[in-house]
């Protein structure tokens, strides 16, 4: 080390660093620790590549022993999960067979025949994502809104029984679901409300409410009162302090409970099953159930899940520079 | 205490330039302010001297001694910090004495050193409290405790007072005033306000965008500023800065009557600087000009602010310029009134338009 | 609380809401739509669980007193449940809170493609959990697994069969249950990596930069500076983290339904188990219910308790 602290790195600086990071001891320590963590995301994520390629494998290819790795691909998880069949009989197949030679089937209904199966029409499965859409979307914004003004009076003020407050606010999430669904069921058949988007809205804002409170609160407590009172000094009012100076503040943590209420209201499977059944009910708990003709369908509930996953993770993935991103200090008194 | 020397630092964050190459040299003892807008390199080269920032090129010496690539604990600084920094969790006592129980010092001497710098600071009633009970100007005065304890060669001070009230503002100023008085550290102070370092500077390193602009005591950085930025910067409001036209050692503010013929000792060093150039800039400070109804140079008022004291008349020379004018007769000028006035020819400043830098006068003047 | 806030004055020459005002007006939609949709649920299980009512007899509730607490509380096998949760849950969730903050550690230094490295991992926390207890189920499976193959048997059927608790024969008490937890480890870790994350990088800078003047250790700058500040929000996420673990049931019954045998019986899963088959005891349920929920309260304020005092507030 004698050596850089006579001539410093070998190629100018042009980051903003302190003198003790570009050591080469300390670029070497950060480093490997930068590998050991990639290797562990490869790792933790080997769960997500068997989900993937089980969406694209033939039902055989998905069950066998011992697993493959290498397999031709198929979109036979796909044609499952948006259509509903039939098993064909072995005459029926021999007519359709024939058809397919004379290139009189579409893509899916042969996909479909390999499988020896007949397409009867389409699924639910787009009306159910439409749902979990209108749903999760509306309630996660409801609650994080919420959560976010009245988080804020929490941390701020000396609201009257804001321990006793504050614990309520948590026990809502305390009871396991599964006893909540009878009163809630009985609740929501007398008010009209089972089986309506309002009525899943309303529950899942409820339900997430309690974390979304918590978490708002602990990211206000960690913002410094220094800068709202600085700005209080300058003349701005408590309001205007609150949304030019404490909200960007916030938003790691808006953008964290954001995430974490859509993950809930999106993925939530025991209120669905029970509280909707038609016009209301959201993919879930479709998904997790789909037994097809021969027992689990695999490769659908692979495909099924995939494609759930995937508008999660692009709202994550559009979030990520607010969640992110570290806050700003200095440019408050500018 | 400590002698510090920079020689053509500078820092790039990648093609922009923070801070292009500067040499400065500061005397032990000396309380030395770097001056300037937000965005000037102001607070970038305090942190490349403390080594929080490292530099693209460039050598830092300290006691003759090159620090540029030494740890930032070894260099013997203190750092005080806007927002105080100040260790949340843990007392004020435990803060203050944090760095010497870091170097291992005795307990004895670690209460003795504690003792006498919150006596100096007039802390000592509040050392049990947590740093989060405490008002912005007692967390400071933490702060400073916990950078004097140490004794270091220099401190460095990054906008100190920039988070107080302005009426804590203007106590601390002169407690840290003091306090170098007292102490006779050398000292490097980072502050956007000119009254600020008017006041405490022993000298004043005026920066903008990146380069210096003016090193030099606070007499001269408002009497003979260097160069336009300075003239505008430094002084509430700012010099007087009218464009003229330039014939013959005489200056004529196009579009009206106003006439200023160059004081002694100006006409060599005009032309010289001018040649050809016809137009030059006439600066001098509110309190240069004086009423007079007599006075060779007239304007029209525009508004006028009574300040307490004196009053500031914003008076129209021509169409494009104001100027303001001292008067310390608390008289109510009615707008559009003209008014009359003389400059006082040993105030005035002359700068060329081109590069924007002060003209010196002949030696004298 | 800190007194900085009573200092500041109010300007009452500009208009704006009073403290007072600010108050209710931010805090009152909170708490009223929490009242309406939770009161009633609340308060008619807790009417329940005195009765003998079966949602599926058809007759009305008749009211039965405490005898539903007794014979849970005197019932030996759901003490064996309690057991097998509460060590569930502090398996779980500690090795939730150990993975997540160190990997939060390792994040916050910021290298090329961190911020994407940090998203992946937040996935597996994006699955339903159901799905996530199939898909397990799926790659735990002895035959046609990735999981034993991945562990080093090329033919899984020698590997271990985790969720039958059997290894070559040999029966390995326990190991269904701790199968489940790595499954929960795995799917909740994001969950507290990113809460404090989030902590992480609200901590100052200049905090660090002070500590490296003053020659301050990685010890001191960990335990002083970085803990205290992200201790509020870690606590906050193994709070709920902890709540969840007791009524942990998605997971559970996607991938073993309880068994082997009752090895992996949580309370959640007996609560079903007792409420929606068999024979539909809504009565007894409930009543499991409330001391669950008596549990959990239980344990949370000793939660807030300390975070509370963390915080300094009174």
């Amino acid at each position: 080390m004698a050596n850089f602290e006579q001539t410093g790195p070998g190629k100018p600086v042009l980051e903003a660093t302190r003198v003790d990071k570009v050591t080469p001891g300390y670029r070497l320590g950060h480093n490997l620790r930068a590998l050991f963590v990639v290797i562990l995301a490869i790792v933790g994520l080997i769960p997500v590549f068997v989900m993937i390629i089980t969406a694209f494998k033939t039902r055989p290819d998905a069950i066998h022993v011992p697993p493959k790795l290498i397999f031709t691909p198929s979109l036979e998880g796909l044609v499952f999960l948006f259509t509903e069949r039939a098993s064909a009989s072995p005459s029926r197949l021999e007519e359709l067979k024939k058809a397919a030679e004379g290139v009189q089937l579409s893509l899916v209904d042969r996909i479909a025949l390999n499988a020896g199966q007949e397409i009867t029409g389409p699924s639910d499965y787009v009306f159910r994502l439409r749902n979990s859409l209108i749903i999760a979307g509306i309630s996660t914004l409801l609650s994080v809104v919420l959560a976010i003004f009245s988080a804020y009076a929490f941390s701020r003020y000396g609201v009257k029984g804001k321990g006793d407050l504050l614990f309520f606010i948590l026990s809502t999430r305390m009871l396991p679901a599964v006893v909540v669904t009878v009163p809630l069921f009985l609740m929501y058949t007398q008010l009209k409300l089972h089986d309506t988007h309002i009525g899943m809205i309303l529950l899942y804002t409820v339900f997430n409410l309690s974390l979304a409170v918590w978490l708002m609160k602990g990211f206000f407590d960690e913002i410094p009162r220094e800068y709202e009172e600085a700005a209080l000094v300058d003349g701005y009012t408590r309001m205007q302090a609150f949304f030019k100076i404490v909200l960007p503040q916030a938003v790691t943590g808006i953008a964290a409970t954001t995430v974490f209420c859509l993950i809930f209201a999106w993925n939530e499977y025991a209120f669905a099953l029970m509280l909707t059944s038609e016009k209301a009910r959201t993919a879930p708990p479709s998904i997790a159930t789909m037994l097809g003709i021969g027992g689990i369908e695999w490769t659908a509930i692979a495909a099924g899940s995939l494609g759930f996953l995937i508008p999660v993770v692009i709202v994550t993935f559009a979030l990520r520079n607010y969640l992110l991103r570290g806050v700003t200090f200095g440019a408050v008194r500018k | 205490m400590a002698t510090i020397e920079l020689q053509k630092v500078e820092k790039k964050f990648a093609e922009l330039h923070a801070v292009k190459p500067m040499d400065l040299t500061i005397q032990d003892g000396e309380f030395v302010v770097l001056l300037g807008p937000s965005g000037c390199g102001k607070t970038t080269t305090l942190r490349m001297i403390s080594g929080l920032e490292t530099v693209t090129g460039g050598k830092i010496l300290l006691n003759q001694r090159d620090v540029t690539w030494l740890h930032p604990s070894q260099r013997d600084i203190a750092f005080v910090f806007q927002f105080y920094a100040l260790y949340p969790h843990i007392s004020a006592r435990d803060n203050i004495s944090f760095p010497l129980r870091a170097q291992g010092e005795s307990k004895e001497e670690i209460e003795k050193q504690v003792k006498e710098v919150s006596a100096l600071l007039r802390i000592e009633h509040l050392l049990n409290q947590r740093p989060g009970n405490l008002s912005g100007g007692d967390q400071q005065r933490v702060a400073l405790a916990r950078a004097l304890v140490r004794r270091p060669a220099a401190f460095l001070m990054d906008e100190p007072l920039g988070a107080l009230d302005a009426e804590f503002r203007e106590s601390m100023r002169a407690e840290i005033k003091r306090l170098h008085i007292d102490q006779h550290a050398t000292t490097v102070y980072v502050t956007h306000d000119q009254i600020e370092a008017m006041a405490l500077g022993d000298r004043i390193v005026v920066m903008s965008e990146a380069v210096v602009q003016q090193i030099g005591t606070a007499a001269e950085v408002y009497y003979n500023p260097a160069n336009l930025f300075v003239a505008r910067f430094i002084g509430s409001p700012g010099m007087n800065l009218v464009t003229g036209h330039y014939v013959d050692g005489v200056v004529t503010i196009p579009g009206t009557q106003n006439r200023f013929s160059l004081p002694v000792g100006w006409r060599k060093p005009v032309d010289e600087t001018l040649k050809e150039s016809k137009e030059i800039i006439l600066g001098f400070r509110p309190e240069a000009a004086q009423l007079n109804n007599a006075g060779k140079l007239s304007g029209e008022v525009y508004a006028s602010e009574l300040q307490g004291a004196f009053a500031v008349l914003h008076v129209n020379v021509n169409s494009d310029d104001i100027v303001h004018i001292r008067t310390d007769r608390v008289i109510n000028y009615p707008i559009d009134t003209v008014v009359h006035f003389d400059l006082n020819p040993e105030m005035v400043r002359f700068f060329d338009p081109q590069s924007e830098a002060a003209i010196q006068p002949e030696v004298g003047a | 609380m800190s007194t900085t806030t009573a200092k500041v004055a109010s300007h009452p020459r500009q208009r704006h809401l009073s403290d007072r005002a600010i108050i209710n007006l931010f805090v009152w939609p909170t708490l009223v739509l929490l009242i309406l949709v939770n009161v009633f649920p609340l308060f008619y299980s807790l009417f329940l669980s005195f009765t003998n009512y079966s949602a599926i007899a058809g007759k009305a509730p008749v009211w039965i007193g405490f005898k539903n607490f007794a014979n849970l509380l005197n019932d030996q096998q759901m003490w064996k449940y309690f057991a097998t949760t509460g060590k569930y849950a502090l398996v779980s969730v500690g090795l939730q809170t150990l993975f997540g903050f160190g990997l939060a550690m390792l994040l916050h230094e910021k290298f090329k493609g961190s911020g994407l490295i940090t998203t992946l991992i937040l996935i597996p926390m994006m699955i339903s959990p159901v799905v996530v207890g199939l898909f397990w189920k799926l790659m735990y499976n002895p035959s046609f697994g990735y999981f034993n193959y991945l562990i080093g048997f090329p033919n899984p059927i020698r590997g271990p069969d985790m969720l039958a608790s059997s290894f070559a024969r040999h029966g390995v008490p326990g190991l269904a249950l701790y199968s489940v937890v790595l499954v929960d480890v795995w799917m909740w870790t994001p969950f507290v990596m990113l809460l404090v994350l989030s902590g992480l990088k609200a901590i100052p800078d200049y905090l660090y930069e002070a500590a490296a003047i003053d020659r301050a250790s990685s010890w001191f700058q960990f335990w002083r500076i970085t803990v205290p500040q992200v201790a509020p929000l870690l606590l906050i996420a193994i709070l709920f983290r902890t709540i969840e673990a007791f009524k942990s049931f998605d997971l559970v019954m996607g991938m073993t339904g309880g068994g082997p045998g009752d090895q992996t019986e949580l309370i959640a899963v007996n609560l079903y188990r007792q409420a929606f088959l068999g024979q539909w005891q809504t009565g007894r349920s409930s009543a499991l219910a409330y001391i669950i929920l008596i549990i959990i309260i239980a344990v949370s304020n000793l939660y807030i308790l300390y975070l509370n005092r963390m915080r300094g507030e009174a």
